[in-house]
């Protein structure tokens, strides 16, 4: 591979190696030798997140139907545009993109030591263990959002093609992405058919002919789907009062769910992953975290995706979401392919939008003290993350606050917001001290089976 | 020589022509004990899952089970008893022994040990998903082997203790979810009970209401005609409300299709039977898929991880604990082949009662019982397999059967080909698009089916492995994770006149 020639190179990150002991593999980046950029974008993913999750923290799902399906105006309604215009899926993005980029850092930071335990067996160790992170933050932080468990897993398939020039790497991500688009296509046909059968059953029936069982069937079966639209609003208040109950309800309420959710979305969700993590590796290797781009580079990227990108996003709320939600025949009737089918575009233009607005600010210097704050953020993003799930939860749940449901849309966002200056001024706070944040040390801990040094000194 | 990535045997370097083996036998047994367990196992692998491929299906087999036990009984007690559960385990357990040797081989120099593993499992999760998709068997093997082989890679430098103790933790957890499925069950049962008192309570109220109506009725005369009116209008709409709620109809649902479960129904076999003999490859697809899906994501997240991933983690611990090899005499390697099998099938007999007392009435063994009858299936499993594999491992110690052994060994050089070659037949000769044959064997024929597979097997791996050192799908597992061709062919033997070869 020519990667030595590539910007971002091994000889620009790797730490000077001393000598071939163990302890030299385990070492930490010191300060000095983190890239910044990547440490400020990643802050920005982090608590962008957040802006996702939030909602579900704090909401049953009766809330999307009627905020689809209310009057287009207020603070509730605007916020849930521009959320999902904006942000939507790019935040995920973002940091799934870094996590591949890391994937190729953590790769080019340790050195192999002749007869030990191989990099790569640290590196699925260290999987493993964020594997098991995000099971506790499902299971017992009870964060049914959790990623980290589908980041462990999407991370080892990365690792034999590590080694790969970035536009193999691009091919891989448009690979996943046209699988994710096949899947999400014949998902939807196989929805569609249902209406199509339903039509032809109902054009029968006005022809007053007699209707076969299977045309019956068929009528039936649309008609549980247009009743289903609408949430039955004993089930969500029954949702609602177990996440207002204690502990123990909500733990074992989750068990089935997250079980059958970690299954189903591995499997079935794992491309969302693998487009951007693919990305990301072929972009860090281009230097495209580590601002080694030429400033015109990062403003035409900056005008690609968010000129392409948010428009398409605009329709796609209109269409996609709003459309689709308000009358779900008529689409259905209309569109042969779902405007969902090519989401995963837009998600990478306006993402690839995001962190190019990054950059362009991050190498300007105008507000240093902003991007200082975020890489601190970027840096315990681990440790931030399970923050998140922890605050929210006692938040919102039953066992600590007993928020859930009782917020109205916008009014979350405050929440958010106060998330973000805790986070910001903890992170500030606690790297003040320590190399790392709390649980970065416990999953490097972890990974090594030896206690890291924590004390900055 | 070219490496053969099921069995980690062969070299890397072009060279080196000699394979080392895994053991070095005092005897001169021509046959590696870890080949015929993949081999054994890989043959037995069919005989549990020619059911599912020919339709004798667990539905099938209920009707035996609830009906006179007879002949048809006593195969299924038997194949449930030696096969069911431990082919798969044993299996496993080569496979597991087979990461250590893969990884502890020399590699070309250009590729890491880590970098060709990992090709070697995504490459595996490849295969596994053609058998699964275009072969259309949903119990495929490979798959979950190949996940569950990239999540253990990095343990495997594990001492055999550590590798042990993981095994065990598995074993645990899977045992943990016998223990859990069937406390849902028990639940379930609970819910229904609830709901079906909610429902008498209905019922008497409305008899209440009803009695009430004949008393008014008595007092019909035209005063009370406007009084009556009303109350039938209250009453029926009392009476509307007076039903179960969505949840609690799903919840009586839930447990009647338990209980439905175990009983035997001849729609749901008539109906597996139309589609799976639909004569488009597309109808088959259409039903197949699902389950497949299912399979590789649900079954592997809740089960399989735990069922194959325990014997694998054996698999590793007992190959460096050199049980594969000579680390133990023969009647040791015999005396703990019998005991373990003999525990094994004492524990599979215990379940098969059980099971008999659950398809009776399950509803009283719910009652009754507060461990489900397939609460010691990972330990029967494990014995079982494992008692096999020393049971192997004490013949070849023994020295005797060598024929048979080597053969059943060669098949197992062979696995990957072999397996596929299994699926691809079946699928063939069972499913709507090929012969058709899907439910319409009697049990003990699909034994002949078996029979005549195996002998196919046995005869084109040696036949095969006469003239190469690979099977076909085994070189081009190997030629795609180094990226060139291998060389295939068997080096000729040295006896010619190197005149002649340079002439020629």
């Amino acid at each position: 591979m020519d990667q030595h020639n590539l910007p971002g190179n091994a000889a620009s990150i790797a730490i000077p190696l001393r000598d071939g002991d163990q302890a030299a593999v385990t070492k930490p980046v010191s300060a000095a030798d983190r890239i910044k950029s990547i440490d400020t974008i990643r802050g920005v993913a982090l608590l962008g997140i957040l802006l996702m999750n939030m909602p579900g923290f704090g909401m049953g799902w009766g809330f999307w139907y009627e905020i689809t399906h209310g009057p287009r105006t207020g603070a509730d309604y605007y916020t849930f545009a521009s959320i999902f215009i904006f942000f939507e899926g790019t935040m995920r993005g973002l940091f799934s993109m870094l996590f591949g980029a890391g994937m190729v850092l953590f790769m080019l930071n340790k050195k192999e030591v002749p007869g030990g335990t191989t990099v790569a067996e640290y590196y699925y160790r260290r999987l493993m263990w964020l594997v098991f992170f995000g099971v506790i933050n499902a299971y017992v932080l009870l964060w049914q959002g959790d990623i980290l468990f589908f980041y462990g897993l999407a991370g080892m398939i990365l690792f034999p093609f590590r080694n790969l020039h970035p536009k193999w790497l691009l091919g891989l991500a448009l690979l996943a992405m046209s699988i994710n688009m096949v899947k999400d296509h014949w998902d939807y046909t196989e929805f569609r058919q249902k209406r199509l059968d339903y039509n032809e059953a109902m054009a029968a029936k006005k022809e007053k002919k007699k209707l076969t069982a299977e045309q019956q069937a068929a009528i039936g079966a649309w008609t549980e789907v247009e009743k289903n639209q609408k949430p039955d609003t004993t089930e969500v208040n029954r949702h609602v009062t177990k996440m207002r109950s204690d502990y123990s309800t909500i733990f074992t309420y989750f068990i089935p769910q997250n079980s059958s959710g970690e299954a189903w979305y591995m499997y079935h969700g794992v491309w969302d992953f693998l487009v951007m993590m693919f990305m990301g590796m072929a972009l860090f290797k281009w230097g495209f975290f580590s601002n080694k781009l030429p400033t015109s580079t990062y403003a035409i990227w900056l005008l690609v995706g968010y000129g392409i990108g948010l428009p398409w996003a605009y329709v796609l709320f209109e269409k996609g979401m709003m459309a689709f939600s308000s009358d779900i025949g008529g689409q259905l009737d209309q569109f042969r392919v779902s405007h969902r089918t090519v989401r995963e575009f837009r998600r990478v233009l306006v993402t690839v939008g995001h962190a190019s607005l990054v950059m362009l600010i991050f190498r300007s210097g105008i507000v240093p003290w902003l991007m200082k704050a975020l890489a601190n953020v970027g840096q315990m993003a681990f440790t931030n993350y399970l923050m998140q799930s922890i605050i929210c939860t006692w938040f919102f749940y039953g066992y600590g606050f007993g928020y859930y449901n009782s917020l109205r849309f916008h009014q979350l966002y405050y929440v958010v917001l106060a998330v973000w200056i805790f986070q910001i001024i903890f992170s500030a706070i606690w790297l003040q001290y320590f190399r790392f944040g709390p649980f970065e040390w416990l999953w490097r801990s972890l990974t090594y089976w030896k206690l890291q040094p924590m004390k900055k000194g | 020589m070219s490496i053969n990535p099921f069995t980690g045997t062969g070299t890397a370097s072009l060279n080196a022509s000699d394979e080392t083996p895994v053991s070095e036998s005092p005897e001169q047994t021509n046959w590696q004990p870890l080949d015929v367990i993949r081999g054994f196992a890989l043959l037995g692998l069919l005989v549990v899952a020619i059911c599912d491929f020919g339709g004798f299906t667990t539905n099938q087999q209920i009707f035996y089970q609830r009906g006179h036990h007879g002949g048809n009984y006593a195969l299924l007690t038997a194949v449930s008893v030696l096969f069911e559960g431990k082919m798969l385990a044993l299996f496993a357990l080569a496979f597991g022994a087979g990461i250590i040797l893969f990884l502890t081989k020399e590699q070309p120099a250009n590729l890491g040990a880590p970098d060709a593993y990992t090709r070697r499992q995504l490459w595996l999760l490849l295969f596994g998903l053609v058998i699964a998709f275009l072969l259309l068997w949903p119990s495929d093997i490979l798959y979950p082997l190949a996940v569950i082989g990239i999540l253990l890679f990095g343990f495997w430098r594990f001492s055999a203790r550590g590798l042990l103790i993981i095994a065990f933790v598995f074993l645990l957890i899977f045992f943990g979810k016998q223990f859990w499925n069937y406390q849902d069950d028990k639940k379930d049962y609970k819910k229904y009970l609830a709901v079906t008192a909610i429902e008498k309570r209905i019922k008497a109220d409305s008899t209440t209401r009803a009695k009430k109506d004949s008393t008014l009725r008595t007092k019909d005369t035209l005063l009370f005609k406007d009084e009556l009116a009303k109350n039938k209008l209250a009453d029926s709409i009392a009476r509307k409300k007076d039903t179960l709620t969505k949840k609690q109809k799903e919840e009586k649902g839930k447990w009647e299709g338990i209980l439905k479960a175990t009983k035997y129904d001849s729609a749901k076999t008539a109906s597996t039977n139309k589609a799976m003999r639909a004569g488009s490859y597309a109808k088959v697809w259409d039903h197949v898929m699902k389950q497949s899906q299912d399979k590789e994501s649900a079954w592997l997240y809740r089960i399989g991880l735990w069922e194959i991933g325990s014997m694998m983690l054996l698999g590793m611990a007992l190959l460096k604990f050199g049980f594969f090899g000579q680390r133990f005499g023969t009647g040791k390697y015999l005396l703990v082949a019998l005991l373990l099998v003999a525990i094994g099938a004492g524990l599979a007999w215990y379940r098969l009662h059980y099971n008999n007392i659950r398809l009776a009435d399950y509803e009283g063994y719910v009652k009754k019982y507060d461990i489900p009858f397939n609460f010691f299936i990972p330990a029967e499993n494990m014995l079982m397999a494992t008692g096999y594999a020393s049971l192997i491992l004490g013949m070849h110690r023994l020295n005797i059967l060598n024929g048979l052994w080597r053969a059943i060994g060669l098949v197992g050089t062979m696995a990957l080909t072999n397996y596929f070659l299994q699926c691809l037949v079946c699928s063939l000769f069972f499913y709507g698009y090929g012969f058709g044959y899907f439910g319409k064997l009697e049990q003990w024929e699909l034994y002949f089916m078996v029979l005549e597979l195996a002998l196919i097997q046995v005869v084109i791996s040696v036949l095969w492995l006469r003239y190469f050192n690979l099977g076909p799908l085994e070189w081009l597992w190997s030629s795609l994770i180094y990226r060139k061709w291998m060389p295939i062919k068997k080096p000729a033997p040295v006896l010619a006149d190197p005149v002649i070869i340079a002439v020629s």
